[in-house]
């Protein structure tokens, strides 16, 4: 059973006369991990400075609990913030940063001192609460500055594009442990990024923003399963967004081809098909394929493929094997008829 | 391969060039405070270079003045001193106690508002100090205020602050945002997150600022020329009257202990900006 912990209504942002968010609803439920994923300039970071308290809303309205915060001064909103640049605070050493909080709160010292320690084994760094900031690694930095949010015991907990300093593999164990930190104090999360690997490794809700506005919010399978539009689609993964058209027995044509994939609007009518790269497979053919392969790629695990047909150049992967195509090769295209999503053009 | 014409570590062509600049630079800079000292020991009466002989009179000399009540002038160099260094302490408190705040306002406005606000705090910079001594001092004569030791200490304000400014305003360049947010976000109110993260990390340069505006209002002598009275005299202008009545090498006995501070305050200073501040 869930509960929403955060509602934001019809809330909107515009600077000057740039319109950054409009008409955001979103309800984010207790102890959810939320993600908001979107390019830059989409709004996601104003939307989360608005729920942090440091941007004021032009309009709508941010209730916590029933009660409606949007007024609330950001330092009384409890909310544990960890921010791009860490923002450590240079002139303290690693426990006079995480007990900051909770010196503000009046926290007995000998409380402050077995928070800052618990805090310091849950993110697996003990003895270096004497450290100054400047000592550390980027890892670790990220690790202060994620306990020194926690330890305030934080509503909400807010993370602005948090590991885009990190290098691969570090983000990658990171995000594992972040998700795993999140789930142990059951937090409410929201975390802005623009990584959509790292949003559907640690979303329970995905919420796409383009342009200001929600394009999606779902779980990030069904995000990805079933995008809501040809923005989403090509955005989450990497589709192909193909001009379709409805044939006379209201199924999908593609590329000259009836997919079979049947379709709401009248036949004749235009319509344009996201298609998932590991969605298509080719099979090669002597002559009169649909595509010729014009470039190939074995990555490995999977191989990519760009195949030009009917004036479009499709992107594939699948399974790398020796009997592959290779470029030049004349393919025939075969859909996965569940991997195609249809939209109205 | 290294290029010979470079200056290397073994020194290239170029080094004779820079040997000898620099011999020359020091020579320029130094010789006075090297002239100062030397006479500063002579035995003689009078000033003059080089000193036939040596002695230690004249710091007895200044010892005794300090001392002793001189009834000959009517302004002591205790006196002097005192009102210098109050003067001094003054100008400390009241250029910071602008300066913070105001590049606290000037760092997180807007771009533009800075930059003119910067030049108009360094105009006193580019004024010739004659002029600024005589407008200062119409304006205390036509306002006609008994004004007391402010008569020296506001034009003093005016002439350090831009230099407490630039101290304060680089101090404030490294301190982002996100800090303060950082702290807010943690509890503090915007009061408190200045006070626990912004002013701690601009210390050291609100620290060179105090000591820039202690040496130059401890040394100014050009505005404070036009503006000391009778019982208002700072001991600049104490120094230049005794020498100019008399020309015994006691005001240069006194003038090793000034530099002699003043070195040491400027090797502070170094210290506390090391590569965190410009003086200038």
């Amino acid at each position: 059973m869930s509960e929403t912990h955060l509602n934001i209504e019809g809330l909107s942002k515009s600077f000057d006369n740039v319109q950054a968010l409009s008409n955001i609803d979103l309800k984010v439920d207790r102890g959810a991990f939320v993600c908001l994923l979107g390019p830059s300039g989409c709004g996601k970071t104003t939307l989360l400075r608005i729920i942090a308290g440091f941007e004021r809303a032009t309009a709508g309205k941010l209730v916590l609990d029933g009660a409606d915060i949007t007024n609330l001064a950001p330092h009384k909103r409890g909310f544990g913030m960890v921010f791009q640049s860490l923002a450590l605070f240079p002139h303290m050493s690693v426990a006079e940063n995480i007990s900051y909080g909770l010196k503000l709160r009046k926290t007995s010292r000998v409380e402050q001192k077995d928070r800052v320690e618990e805090l310091l084994n849950v993110v697996e760094l003990p003895h270096i609460a004497d450290r100054p900031v400047s000592a550390l690694s980027g890892g670790q930095r990220q690790r202060v500055a994620i306990a020194r949010a926690l330890a305030i015991r934080p509503k909400l907990f807010l993370l602005d594009e948090p590991l885009s300093a990190l290098d691969a593999k570090l983000r990658d164990n990171m995000q594992i442990e972040l998700r795993r930190l999140q789930q142990s104090f059951g937090v409410t999360t929201v975390l802005v990024t623009h990584d959509q690997t790292e949003a559907m490794m640690l979303a329970d809700e995905l919420v796409v923003l383009s342009d200001g506005v929600i394009q999606q919010a779902a779980p990030p399978s069904q995000v990805y399963r079933f995008p809501a539009n040809p923005f989403v689609a090509d955005f989450i993964g990497s589709a192909n967004i193909l001009p379709a058209v409805s044939t006379s027995q209201k199924t999908l044509g593609l590329l000259g081809m009836n997919t079979g994939i049947s379709v709401q609007q009248a036949p004749g009518i235009t319509l344009q098909a996201a298609v998932r790269s590991e969605a298509i497979s080719l099979r090669r053919v002597e002559s009169g394929g649909t595509g010729t392969i014009s470039f190939a790629r074995d990555l490995g695990p999977v191989t990519e493929w760009l195949v030009q047909a009917a004036g479009h150049e499709i992107r594939v992967r699948g399974a790398s094997s020796a009997a592959s195509p290779t470029v030049g090769d004349q393919v025939e295209l075969k859909f996965d008829q569940d991997r195609i999503s249809v939209f109205a053009s | 391969m290294r290029v010979g014409l470079l200056p290397t570590d073994r020194g290239g062509s170029y080094r004779f060039v820079i040997m000898l600049l620099a011999i020359l630079g020091i020579l320029v800079s130094a010789l006075p405070v090297v002239v100062v000292t030397i006479m500063s020991f002579s035995a003689a009466e009078t000033s003059g270079f080089p000193p036939e002989s040596y002695s230690l009179r004249w710091y007895g000399e200044v010892a005794r003045l300090f001392t002793n009540e001189d009834s000959s002038s009517a302004q002591s160099v205790v006196d002097s001193t005192v009102t210098s260094l109050v003067v001094a302490l003054i100008v400390m408190v009241i250029s910071t106690g602008v300066c913070i705040p105001l590049a606290y306002a000037l760092a997180r406005g807007e771009r533009r508002v800075r930059e003119g606000m910067e030049l108009l705090f360094t105009l006193p910079l580019v004024f010739p100090l004659v002029m600024l001594g005589i407008a200062f001092l119409l304006i205390a004569e036509s306002l006609k205020l008994e004004l007391g030791i402010w008569r020296i200490a506001i034009p003093h304000i005016a002439l350090v602050l831009p230099f407490v400014l630039r101290n304060c305003l680089s101090a404030m360049n490294g301190i982002s945002v996100e800090l303060e947010e950082a702290a807010i976000s943690l509890g503090a109110s915007p009061m408190r997150a200045i006070w626990d993260v912004v002013i701690p990390l601009m210390k050291a340069g609100i620290l060179a600022g105090l000591i820039f505006a202690l040496i130059i209002s401890f040394n100014e002598f050009t505005i404070t020329f036009f503006m000391y009275t009778i019982d208002v005299s700072t001991l600049p202008i104490w120094m230049y009257s005794r020498t100019v009545s008399s020309l015994d090498p006691s005001t240069l006995a006194l003038s090793v202990f000034i530099i002699a501070a003043d070195v040491l305050l400027i090797v502070l200073v170094d210290k506390l900006i090391a590569g965190k501040g410009n003086l200038f």
